[in-house]
């Protein structure tokens, strides 16, 4: 499927890092500028993507095993459910903001094992982010190395 | 100046989990330890020109980036697998 020249080959590995980079510094950023979870995931897995139309699949340097996407799928659903859950037990309601407790309902020392360690009082959001981030990225991803192993198949059986 | 730990800690652990994913010599390109240094390069000068996003108090330079920067070269070093 690789369709590259050696212009493209070279150029992409360090534009798929950087993007990678740029999608962590969006979802990182996410609780006070625009952007956050879903976007900073679609940017990292834009060079996840670049990566695999250049070399091809199979033949790629970014390249995401079946196990690994599972695993942070898994991690992303399972960390936003956890952290609704926590806050339907300890505050009351579902996805409450524990590491911020604007109602005062959150005793002190879980208040402070969940703020974000920053100068913003985010709370969870910043936690919320990632896991999003997290599950867009290898989501979007695995589309992508779906249908490209689709078409190595039909290429295959013509 | 003060320094926010979170986007430096999570930027750190998000380019672990994904620098361990790396793996060189499987196409006909070849990346050598010069070349990561290039990128390097390149992301710092990316880092610098995205200011210091996302907190407005801390370095003249977007920590978010740079450390997710060096958590997927550690990552490489680390974990990567060769195929």
């Amino acid at each position: 499927m690789s369709q590259g020249s050696m212009i493209l080959k070279l150029i992409s590995l360090p534009i798929s890092i950087i993007l990678i980079c740029l999608g962590i510094m969006t979802i990182l950023g996410g609780h006070i500028t625009p952007g956050g979870g879903f976007q900073g995931g679609a940017m990292m897995a834009s060079g996840i993507i670049l990566s695999i139309l250049v070399y091809g699949l199979g033949n790629s340097p970014l390249e995401l095993s079946h196990t690994y996407i599972e695993v942070l799928e898994s991690v992303g659903a399972l960390g936003f459910v956890i952290f609704g859950l926590i806050g339907l037990f300890v505050g009351g309601f579902y996805l409450y903001n524990v590491g911020t407790d604007v109602l005062n309902i959150v005793p002190a020392a879980i208040q402070n094992v969940f703020h974000y360690p920053d100068v913003t009082n985010a709370g969870i959001i910043p936690y919320l982010n990632i896991f999003v981030g997290l599950k867009v990225f290898v989501g979007l991803s695995s589309i992508v190395i779906a249908f490209a192993g689709f078409k190595k198949i039909v290429e295959e059986s013509e | 100046m003060m320094l926010s730990l979170g986007p430096i800690i999570f930027g750190l652990i998000l380019g672990l989990v994904i620098g361990s994913q790396i793996k060189l010599g499987v196409s006909d390109t070849h990346f050598t330890l010069g070349s990561f240094v290039v990128i390097f390069i390149a992301g710092i000068v990316v880092a610098w020109q995205s200011g210091n996003y996302p907190f407005y108090t801390d370095l003249p330079i977007s920590t978010a980036f740079l450390a997710a920067l060096i958590g997927i070269f550690v990552g490489k070093l680390l974990f990567a697998r060769s195929k």
